[in-house]
This record gives C-alpha cells, sequence and structure tokens, in this order.
C-alpha cells in the first residue's frame, strides 16, 4: 500500500512518538525476558558469570517434589478462580447492572478490598484465621465450644483459608464485565422483551453470551493472578505447614534467597509459558477472535 | 500540531524515559560540608535492637556534628539481607553494613574484593585491635584481609524466664535436661513457627548441644554448613523438641512470629523463652507498653540452658564497607565503626544489650552499673569455665533452610503429621535442593 504525501510526511513523526514505547518495552520488557531465558539454562549466583549447563535447571525443577506440588495447587487454584472467583465477579456484575435496591452501597462495599494492599490484606486473614482469637473460630465456637483448627497452619485447612485469602475479590471481573454489560445495545433487550422474554432470560441467552470476551479476559487474569500469586501464601503461610500451600512464587523466591538465579528463573520460565498456555487455552475456549454482534 | 510543539513533546517523552536510567545514589556530601550516610537498617522502629543502637547513632552525629552525620533508614529484620543483597546487585549498597549471608557474603562480595579490607585500619588503631576476640579475628581474616569487623563483645543466648510463674530448684544452667522438664511442670514456653521459628531454633540449639558430639557438630557446620540432618544427634533433639512443643508450647505457637512468641513471655502467658540478652530492652520499666497479664520486668530473671550450655558466636561477619563507597564515606564510615569500639561504647552496648568484652579492661562503674541490672547479672554469672558454646542451628543451615524451611515444616511436627525422621528427612531434603 502506497502513504499519500502527508502521511510519508509525517512518518519521521510517527516512529519519533513511538520510540518511547518500543524503548520502555525493550529495556523493562524484551531484555529481562531474554535474559531470564538465556540464564535459565546456567549455573548463575546473580552476579559472577553465568555457566551454561543446559537444561539441568528444568531437569532439577521437574523432579523437585515442592515443585509438582506446587503445580497440583495451581491447577485446583486456576480451576477455583476460573470458576468460583470469576463467578462471583460475573454475578455481582449482573446484580449492579440491574440496579438493584442499594446496589450502590454493595459496590462500595465491594470495591473497598480492592484497595486495601495485599500485605495488609494478608494480616487481616492471619488475624480472622487465628486460632485463638479468630473472628471465624470466635463464631463456629457458638455452636461448638470445644472448636480448634489453625486454619493457616494445619493440614488440609492450610490450603482453603489461602484460597479463602483471594476467592471473594473479584472486582477486576466485576469492573470489566460490567463495561461490557453496558455497551450491550439495548435495542437487543427491548427486541427480547417484545418477544415476551423473563430478565433471565435475557440476562442468560443474551447478556451472558454477549459478555464472552470480558468474561474470557477476566479468566485469563484469574488464572495468571493464581500464577504469579506470592504475598498470598508468603505473608500467611510461606508455602506451609509441610509443602501444603507451596506455589512456584515461592520457589523462585525461595531459590533467589540461595543465589540460585539460574535455577530460579527456569522457575519463571515455566511461569512465563503457563501464562502463555492459558491465554492460548482461554482464547481458544471463549472464541476470543471470533466476532460478537 | 506544529513542528517545535511535536519536538518538544517527543524530547520530554524521551526524557521522561532517561531519567530514571541516569538517576540514582543518594548526594554523600551535603551543601554544609557534612558527609551523610544513609544506612538502611532493621535496628530502628519498635526492632529491640533499636534502643540502643539509635541513640548510639545519635551520640556518634553529635560527637562529629559538622564532619559526619549517619541516618538510619527503617528496614524490617526479615528482609534485611536480603535488600543488602538486591543493593549489591544494583552497585548501590550503602557506606556500612552490618552482617551478611555467609554464603553470598564470601562468594559474591570477597570472592570479588568488593569489600573494604578493615586491616590497614586496624593496624593505625592498636587500641581497637587489641579489644578483638582472637576467634572472630581468625574467621573474619580471609586471603590475608578482614573482611568485616571482629567482634570484641560476646553475648551467650540462653533464656529467659518469669519466677512468678516458675522457680526453677537450682540455677538452670546447673540443671540436666531432664531436671529442668521435671522443675517446669505445667508452665509453657513461648515456642513460635513463622518468620525463621527463632525461640524455637535457639531451643532445638541448646538440646542438641545436650547430645554428645553436638556442640562439636554445630561447630564445625559453620564454615561447611549442615546438609544432612538425618544423624543421631538431630533425630534425639528433634525427638525431645517434638515433646516439647506438645507438652510445653504456648497456644498460639502455631502459626507464631517473633511478636507473638514475646507477647506470649510478656503477658505472662508463656513462663520461659529463649532469647539473647538484648531482649533485656524489653524487661525495663520504658518498655512497659509491652506488657500485659500482670506482667513486669521486675519478675524477669536469666540463664543459660541446662546443661551448663549457651549459644554464642563471635566466628561471623559483622559491621563491614563495601569498596564502592567513596573516599569520603569510607572516612565516615571507618568513623563510625572507630565510634562504636570505644571502651565507653563497648560498656554502654553491654550493659543495654548484655555480653561479655574478654579483652576489656572494664571501668568500677560499669560493674557497678551491671550489678544493678539482675538480669544482666544473672546472665553474667551463669557462665563459667566449664560453660560449652556453640553457634546456633540457624549458623549451620543454608540461608532457605534456616530463613524459611524450618519454621514452615515445624506445624507437621508439632501436630504429628511428621515424626521427628520425617521432619529431619523433609529438611534433608530441601538443604540437598539448595546444593547446585
Amino acid at each position: 500500500m502506497k502513504l499519500d504525501r502527508i502521511s510519508q510526511k509525517s512518518l519521521p513523526w510517527v516512529y519519533l512518538f513511538i520510540l518511547p514505547s518500543v524503548l520502555v518495552f525493550l529495556i523493562f520488557y524484551l531484555v529481562p525476558i531474554v535474559t531470564v531465558f538465556a540464564t535459565s539454562l546456567t549455573h548463575w549466583d546473580g552476579y559472577n558469570a553465568p555457566v551454561f549447563e543446559g537444561l539441568q535447571n528444568y531437569g532439577r525443577l521437574f523432579t523437585r517434589d515442592s515443585f509438582l506440588i506446587s503445580l497440583r495447587n495451581l491447577l485446583w487454584w486456576s480451576v477455583i478462580a476460573a470458576t468460583l472467583h470469576v463467578g462471583f465477579g460475573v454475578l455481582i456484575a449482573f446484580l449492579f447492572y440491574r440496579r438493584s435496591t442499594g446496589w450502590r452501597a454493595v459496590r462500595a462495599a465491594f470495591m473497598i478490598p480492592n484497595v486495601i494492599s495485599a500485605a495488609a490484606l494478608a494480616m487481616i486473614y492471619r488475624f480472622l484465621f487465628n486460632n485463638d482469637f479468630g473472628l471465624l473460630n470466635g463464631f463456629i465456637r457458638i455452636f461448638a465450644p470445644n472448636f480448634s483448627v489453625n486454619w493457616l497452619f494445619q493440614s488440609p485447612y492450610a490450603f482453603w483459608a489461602v484460597t479463602l485469602t483471594w476467592l471473594f475479590y473479584a472486582v477486576i471481573v466485576t469492573l470489566i464485565v460490567h463495561a461490557e454489560l453496558m455497551s450491550i445495545p439495548t435495542e437487543l433487550h427491548e427486541a427480547a422483551h417484545i418477544d415476551g422474554a423473563s430478565e433471565f432470560q435475557i440476562a442468560a441467552r443474551i447478556d451472558l453470551p454477549l459478555c464472552r470476551y470480558s468474561i474470557g479476559t477476566s479468566v485469563i487474569l484469574a488464572i495468571t493472578s493464581r500464577i504469579a500469586m506470592y504475598e498470598a501464601v508468603a505473608l500467611t503461610t510461606r508455602g506451609g505447614p509441610g509443602d501444603d500451600t507451596m506455589n512456584i512464587p515461592i520457589i523462585l523466591v525461595n531459590s533467589i534467597t540461595d543465589l540460585n538465579y539460574g535455577f530460579a528463573n527456569a522457575a519463571a520460565v515455566v511461569m512465563f509459558l503457563l501464562g502463555i498456555l492459558t491465554l492460548l487455552l482461554v482464547n481458544w475456549l471463549f472464541k476470543m477472535n471470533k466476532r460478537g454482534f | 500540531m506544529q513542528k517545535g510543539t511535536m519536538f518538544v513533546v517527543t524530547a520530554l517523552l524521551l526524557f521522561g524515559i532517561a531519567l530514571p536510567l541516569f538517576a540514582g545514589g543518594d548526594a554523600e556530601e551535603q551543601a554544609d560540608g557534612v558527609v551523610e550516610l544513609v544506612i538502611p537498617h532493621y535496628k530502628a522502629g519498635q526492632n529491640v535492637g533499636a534502643r540502643f543502637f539509635l541513640p548510639q547513632v545519635e551520640r556518634f552525629n553529635a560527637a562529629y556534628e559538622g564532619r559526619y552525620r549517619i541516618v538510619i533508614e527503617e528496614l524490617p529484620q526479615d528482609g534485611y539481607r536480603d535488600k543488602i543483597k538486591q543493593l549489591a546487585q544494583q552497585d548501590r549498597l550503602p557506606a556500612l553494613i552490618e552482617g551478611a549471608d555467609h554464603i553470598w557474603f564470601e562468594d559474591v562480595m570477597v570472592a570479588n574484593d568488593r569489600v573494604l579490607d578493615l586491616g590497614p585500619w586496624l593496624d593505625e588503631h592498636p587500641e581497637i585491635g587489641s579489644l578483638l576476640i582472637d576467634d572472630a579475628v581468625e574467621y573474619n581474616t580471609q586471603g590475608g584481609k578482614i573482611v568485616s569487623l571482629p567482634f570484641a563483645v560476646v553475648r551467650p543466648i540462653g533464656l529467659f524466664y518469669n519466677e512468678t510463674l516458675y522457680e526453677p530448684t537450682q540455677r538452670i544452667g546447673a540443671m540436666t535436661f531432664d531436671e529442668f522438664v521435671a522443675s517446669l511442670g505445667d508452665d509453657r514456653i513461648a515456642f513460635m513457627t513463622s518468620e525463621n521459628a527463632w525461640t524455637t531454633g535457639l531451643f532445638l540449639t541448646s538440646l542438641i548441644m545436650d547430645e554428645p558430639g553436638g556442640v562439636e557438630m554445630l561447630r564445625a557446620g559453620v564454615v561447611d554448613k549442615v546438609y544432612d540432618y538425618t544423624g543421631p544427634i538431630w533425630l534425639a533433639a528433634t525427638t525431645k523438641l517434638q515433646r516439647f512443643l506438645q507438652d510445653h508450647a504456648t497456644l498460639n505457637t502455631l502459626g507464631a512470629a517473633y511478636a507473638d512468641a514475646a507477647n506470649a513471655f510478656m503477658s505472662r502467658n508463656a513462663a520461659v523463652i529463649a532469647n539473647g540478652p538484648w531482649m533485656v530492652n524489653d524487661f525495663t520499666p520504658d518498655a512497659a507498653d509491652k506488657w500485659s497479664g500482670g506482667f513486669s520486668g521486675e519478675q524477669v530473671r536469666g540463664d543459660i540452658y541446662p546443661g551448663n550450655a549457651a549459644i554464642a558466636n563471635v566466628m561471623d561477619y559483622n559491621w563491614w564497607i563495601p569498596v564502592s563507597a567513596s573516599e569520603r564515606e569510607r572516612e565516615a564510615a571507618l568513623a563510625f565503626l572507630e565510634f562504636m569500639m570505644q571502651p565507653d561504647e563497648l560498656e554502654a552496648f553491654m550493659l543495654a544489650e548484655g555480653g561479655t568484652a574478654p579483652k576489656l579492661d572494664v571501668s568500677p562503674d560499669f560493674l557497678e552499673a551491671l550489678a544493678e541490672n539482675p538480669i544482666l547479672s544473672d546472665l553474667a554469672t551463669a557462665v563459667n569455665a566449664d560453660t560449652a558454646f556453640s553457634v546456633a542451628v540457624y549458623d549451620v543451615m543454608p540461608n532457605s533452610i534456616a530463613n524459611e524451611e524450618f519454621g514452615k515444616q515445624l506445624p507437621k511436627l508439632i501436630d504429628g503429621s511428621f515424626t521427628p525422621a520425617e521432619f529431619l528427612a523433609e529438611l534433608t531434603e530441601k538443604a540437598e535442593e539448595t546444593r547446585m
């Protein structure tokens, strides 16, 4: 395609304006990603020159019990995130969309946890789940006075306690889905009403399918957040008790503590590839490259 | 958009990107000619070490007013060493650093000549050199260089007990562990599992020291590190630890951080806590806001561990200066080290945080003041010629085992999911994984 004279004249300016973004991408994204991939094939203490050792780090990683447990935990957390977590966020988005009585108050309450830092939330949950004075056990003891469970430090409860620290914080999902709901043409709803469709039928047969992209995006975000989840685990159980709540970011950070940067970067590469796999899988499942309406 | 405007906008965008790449580093010399050292350190805020350290920094700033000034930037104790490693990677180390992870310090900093040799400075200050403990000097001398300031004060780590809850029949250091258990009755010990499980790890160390060959094994592990915990000494000590954890631990032990363990002791929920003499700061009236449940610092006594054992490690890295510090920064940093090593500062340190300086002729005022502090006197008199000293288990374990895995696996030892042998096998497996 041939550019017209004005377009050709402004081409240098276009490149100049793109340059900052390209530089940012190269310096802060591409170079580190390439470095991580390259050094994952080396023995590297983070300071001295890396020594190439092929796929040994990956061999060690995939034979490590804690890594296999991390993968199992990630699989469970991903299933929970893609179903319950996203489902809850979508439900709230639909409630907001209907503007039922008191929806503004609910919206405010729903948004508040999102402005609290992950570290503060983790501390709140440490208190909430405390066996001696935690709110949860205090409530349960009203009905069962001798009840005693250390939710974050006892098998098998720790996994579920950690899950609860993020399960209902689905504000991002709600915002994304709500935005897409708002963009649905009202003519579709009017036509459905004329055809005698109920509100539930409109929601289930029209709104939900039309939110396919935003729900797909939410599933991607929810799962990739679980792949990269560090604070929620590090500030509560640190992967324990034993390896019950272990995940790949904890393995990565522990390896850095032991100056095994090459190994840590192998874990990072696995996280990266899992993220890409999630992206492709959800794109395919939700047919996100096909037109909606 | 006009060409000029577009050019300005583009230039600003590029400048915005480039700025962080060239920024960095604190201005060391102020307009008034004072060299200011910004030192990130954990002995600040609510940290127990802040009570002595911060006033000491203030005394230094007053003594060197117009020349040097030290500003402390607060860091959590848990992340201090990791932060130092990160700063080293960025080549932005502060001019003064206290301690280091052994393997990292040796393999990265010392091996690459990134640490200032304190030897010439000590040669110029024989009055300081004469105070340093021989073992510490030997440990800190690597390749003919003194890589960090060797210790002049040794601080035996033992335990504290509340005499209104627990009355030992004799000095605890003079008891056997069996006698100690018998005397303990139903009393509780402030254990913990979070962070690095510090108080629990100290107690385990004392149990290892009580085993034949335990002290020697720990001492040998300082240099080579211990990766195998399946031996009989570890097994016997861990078996006893499990019993203590199940029978004598405070109710909040599972998931307890240091603050929780200390709180259990300072609220009379625990009769005993294993810790170092720096904790005496929490037993002075100044710290009364940390007390509850009728606790008072006057109820506390100090002692060493049953079997006449104490934990002390002078084979460690102390204050060091990176070679990346400028000439003026080095001067200021060395001035601070010199200030800290003055006899009156060492005495003030020992009165605040306990310990003994074997090569220092202490003043009569110091002895008088020491006698007025019953807990420090307890600790000072508890040690005798037969006392066995050893490093702690943390000094012989790889970093992630000491700081993460040990505490993380403890809940399973407590609730019986792991037998002691399984617990140790798990730690051994994790330790082996760190060896690459």
